[in-house]
């Protein structure tokens, strides 16, 4: 068994640095963009399942073949998919590219990406982040200064950290929102 | 929502409250219990981790630099927003408080036993005062006892599915036999055929123990993926994958899934679920091994399928199939 030390920063080294390529792979095969997120998550959850008797030799290799199995294995469950392609993703997951980690950046670098993101959020949500990293805020202080509920708070980072970290990944920095609570307040005239 | 947003979200949730000064040990036992749940739930709070990390490089902007020319706060705006946010928030909390809660009769009274069964053939789903659902397969007899306090499950027969409420407070017990499994919130089954016990877990760990009477006893903790068989004293653990422990559990689709067995196992299983029961009525027939998914009320097109494609003789009567090489 590997423990969760060693597990939890293998994958944080070997798997999240990939995770923008993951994601290329998964929009070229998949034709419901609306499901990325939650095929990332399930590969994710079977790298870690199979990862935990013995960290795998070739990190690449077997994120790709994970997913593509994965997405094999999906197609098939919901019955919507021709045999050209589970040929094509097979074929697909021999690319070469795929298995390329983000090249090593430097801190100016990362400041510069985190600094994007931040830009991205939306606005409220923006002056909760920066309360939080810029000022070192907690989510007490940051509702006080703010005049607004702990909850409402809470609200705004959850939101913020999914954003920040799927920019800081490589992704759009766009997040989903699903929950009633967020419909509900866009239909209240929220803005963002 | 699907599951996997929900699970980030709460990912999310338990990262900034462990960021928060009034974090308690407490607290941080009970994100251990969480993330030990699942390795989806590793994965999602691993990689916000990871990624909300690297988001700290921003603190060398320091305090009250403007951040971005786009920055518009408008403070007004935000707290009206806010209020309606609240108020969307507390009216979407409602069920989940009810899910969540410790005793949603209100009082503290002892709940009553209740008692569950199932026909040979039929399946049931019931649910429990906690929100909890199990699923009686067939010829299957159970009792329950859910109250503000404990959480008990006896499977006196057959075989059940269990999805259980995370309650850290409360453990989900089940006694089945010899053994005692032990959970605080996850998706598994739990088998009895005669003195041996079944295991299959696909979410979460489970505990397999032989009860509070025997503490010295092997005491064996499985996880996703896995299967344990427990007879007498000892218990035999095999790591699978999901999709076979799943397999395992296609009976709650009334369907039979056999991968390599032989002709005597599966007409075992099918006997389990019909009165007309299969025989087999030599060895050479019984060690026939067979693959496939079948409907497991359906003896007839499974016979027919078992003469088409492997050539057996068989014989129908309105009592009995009879099976020989």
């Amino acid at each position: 068994m590997v423990d969760d030390e060693a597990l939890g920063a293998w994958f944080c080294d070997a798997i999240l640095t990939r995770e923008a390529s993951l994601m290329r792979f998964i929009r070229r095969n998949w034709r419901d963009a609306a499901e990325t997120a939650d095929l990332r998550q399930e590969i994710y959850e079977k790298v870690l399942t199979g990862a935990r008797r013995e960290l795998p030799r070739n990190a690449g290799h077997y994120l790709f073949a994970v997913a593509r199995n994965h997405l094999i294995n999906r197609a098939k469950r919901a019955q919507i998919v021709s045999f050209d392609l589970v040929a094509d993703i097979s074929a697909l997951a021999d690319g070469s590219d795929l298995y390329s980690t983000e090249r090593q950046v430097s801190a100016r670098d990362e400041l510069r990406r985190a600094q994007a993101g931040l830009d991205l959020l939306p606005p409220r949500c923006r002056e909760v982040v920066r309360l939080r990293k810029v000022e070192g805020l907690s989510t007490r202080e940051t509702a006080e200064r703010l005049g607004v509920g702990i909850d409402t708070v809470e609200k705004q980072l959850t939101l913020g950290i999914r954003a920040m970290t799927d920019f800081v990944l490589g992704g759009t920095g766009k997040i989903h929102r699903w929950s009633a609570t967020a419909r509900a307040t866009a239909g209240a005239g929220n803005d963002e | 929502m699907s599951d996997a947003r929900h699970i980030e979200e709460q990912a999310a949730q338990w990262l900034l409250r462990s960021e928060q000064p009034d974090w308690s040990e407490d607290q941080s036992a009970r994100l251990r219990e969480w993330l030990d749940q699942s390795y989806s739930h590793k994965a999602a709070f691993w990689r916000l981790e990871h990624g909300w990390k690297k988001a700290d490089r921003l603190a060398v902007l320091g305090s009250g630099a403007s951040v971005s020319a786009q920055r518009t706060p408008t403070f007004a705006n935000w707290r009206r927003l806010a209020i309606a946010a609240s108020v969307a928030l507390m009216i979407a909390l409602v069920p989940t408080y009810f899910i969540a809660s410790r005793d949603i009769s209100g009082g503290g009274q002892q709940a009553a036993e209740q008692q569950f069964s199932t026909a040979l053939g039929s399946r049931k789903t019931v649910a429990l005062a906690d929100g909890s659902k199990v699923e009686l397969n067939t010829a299957t007899i159970g009792r329950a006892l859910v109250n503000d306090r404990r959480r008990e499950f006896w499977l006196d027969r057959g075989e059940a599915y269990f999805d259980i409420v995370h309650d850290a407070a409360r453990p989900f017990v089940i006694y089945a036999g010899t053994r005692t499994v032990t959970v605080l919130g996850t998706k598994f089954s739990v088998r009895r055929d005669g003195d041996r016990v079944t295991v299959n877990v696909i979410q979460g760990r489970v505990k397999v123990d032989l009860g509070p009477s025997r503490p010295d006893g092997p005491s064996t903790t499985i996880g996703v993926g896995d299967t344990a068989v427990a007879d007498g004293d000892s218990t035999i653990v095999a790591s699978r994958s999901l999709e076979q422990v799943e397999r395992a559990m296609s009976w709650r689709q009334g369907m039979l899934t056999f991968d390599n067995a032989t002709l005597a196992d599966a007409a075992a299983e099918f006997n389990r679920y019909n009165a007309r029961k299969i025989e087999i009525l030599d060895e050479q027939a019984a060690q026939t091994r067979i693959g496939g998914t079948f409907e497991a009320n359906n003896v007839d097109a499974f016979a027919r399928l078992l003469r088409e494609a492997y050539g057996v003789k068989v014989e129908v009567d309105p009592g009995a199939v009879k099976i020989s090489a």
